[in-house]
């Protein structure tokens, strides 16, 4: 497993406590999990993403990933509604784990309210919240 | 960040129907998704006979019709956890650790590789050699699947668990491709030694080897202490 200096964590990005990503586009935010999360969790067989145009709460569940026999769930970092998921994923899984901040992204969603983005980790928050993980 | 106190509950507990074995994590999953001071505790149990499928389902993998299966008195029950189809039935050891991951510093690739050193070192002690096969989680002896894992996490508590077989019948797995496997056959530490496996034995060394590979302490409880606990809270 990578060290938290070989990790690979954006400087352009905000992170959630349960290791989603957010990249902020125009009037939406694209989503996905870390590569923290990614290595941690181990080779992604199978991702179940929710569907287009459904809403949810920041911190709610939208979808799961299974690795290793292990099902995790995963959490809206910013309330809002689906208006794109990654369907690449369905045929390959591994893009997760390969290329977790581009080809391997999960959802794109359009924010309920944009002051929810403030709640989110730097760059620098994020590994520091890391480092305390990894004791 | 809770404190590792590195002490897990334990508790032994009967055979039971698997809903309530399943009922019995989701009601802990929630009092430590709620309070993360709430203790790390390990059950272990063994189920009425019963097939699960995985989050993936894995309805495919059961090669005799689910009348057949459902006349036989074994119900089909579809679960979170990882993993596809699986057998439960007495003789098999099934332990739930409903643990909180990051709060005693495990990932979720070292935590299941844990759960199969700990499996692979019990067995050991019956002078079976069983070991790890990288594409396809679990113990193996040969090509022989002696040991299952199939997880769940929610907000860092890992919950279901690990499945030993000690003395199951393995009659059951002729109905399924176990795992969604189809060159696998499964095995038993009673068919792998040729001789019989005490469970009650095998809890004990099982119990022991969790405690030196997680590095953990047990304090063990009663159901009925476990019960009061989770009321208190």
């Amino acid at each position: 497993m990578k060290d938290i200096h070989e990790l690979d964590i954006p400087e352009d990005l905000r992170f959630a406590k349960q290791h989603e990503w957010v990249r902020l586009e125009k009037d939406c935010v694209r989503v996905g999990i870390s590569d923290y999360a990614q290595n941690q969790l181990g080779d992604v067989v199978y991702v179940e993403l929710p569907q287009v145009g459904q809403s949810f709460h920041r911190e709610e569940p939208f979808g799961s990933i299974e690795a290793v026999k292990a099902v995790s769930e995963l959490y809206m970092p910013v309330g809002g509604e689906i208006i794109e998921i990654n369907s690449a994923l369905e045929a390959s899984p591994e893009l997760v784990n390969q290329s977790p901040y581009e080809k391997g992204w999960l959802i794109l969603v359009r924010p309920a309210d944009d002051s929810q983005t403030a709640l989110l980790m730097t760059r620098k928050e994020y590994i520091d919240m890391l480092k305390g993980l990894d004791h | 960040m809770s404190e590792r106190s590195g002490k897990w509950y334990f508790t032994d507990l009967p055979t039971m129907d698997y809903q309530t074995g399943w009922d019995l994590q989701k009601h802990l999953l929630n009092l430590k998704k709620e309070d993360k001071n709430f203790p790390d505790v390990v059950l272990f149990l063994e189920h009425w006979p019963v097939f699960t499928l995985g989050r993936r389902g894995g309805m495919q993998n059961l090669k005799v019709s689910q009348r057949l299966v459902r006349q036989s008195g074994i119900e089909i029950i579809p679960v979170e956890r990882g993993g596809d189809i699986t057998y439960h039935g007495p003789g098999q050891l099934v332990g739930y650790p409903v643990i909180n991951l990051p709060g005693n510093g495990l990932k979720v690739v070292d935590y299941v590789g844990r759960l199969e050193e700990t499996m692979i070192r019990t067995v050991s002690g019956w002078g079976i050699i069983a070991a790890r096969n990288d594409l396809n989680r679990g113990i193996w002896v040969e090509n022989r699947k002696l040991g299952s894992i199939g997880i769940a996490v929610k907000r860092g508590v890992s919950f279901h668990g690990f499945a030993l077989n000690v003395d199951v019948s393995l009659k059951p797995y002729e109905w399924i491709n176990p795992c969604g496997l189809k060159d696998a056959s499964m095995t038993s530490m009673a068919r792998e030694t040729g001789g019989p496996v005490l469970l009650s034995q095998v809890r004990i060394a099982m119990r022991r080897q969790m405690s030196r590979i997680f590095k953990i302490n047990w304090q063990s409880i009663t159901l009925c202490q476990l019960n009061r606990l989770m009321e208190t809270v």
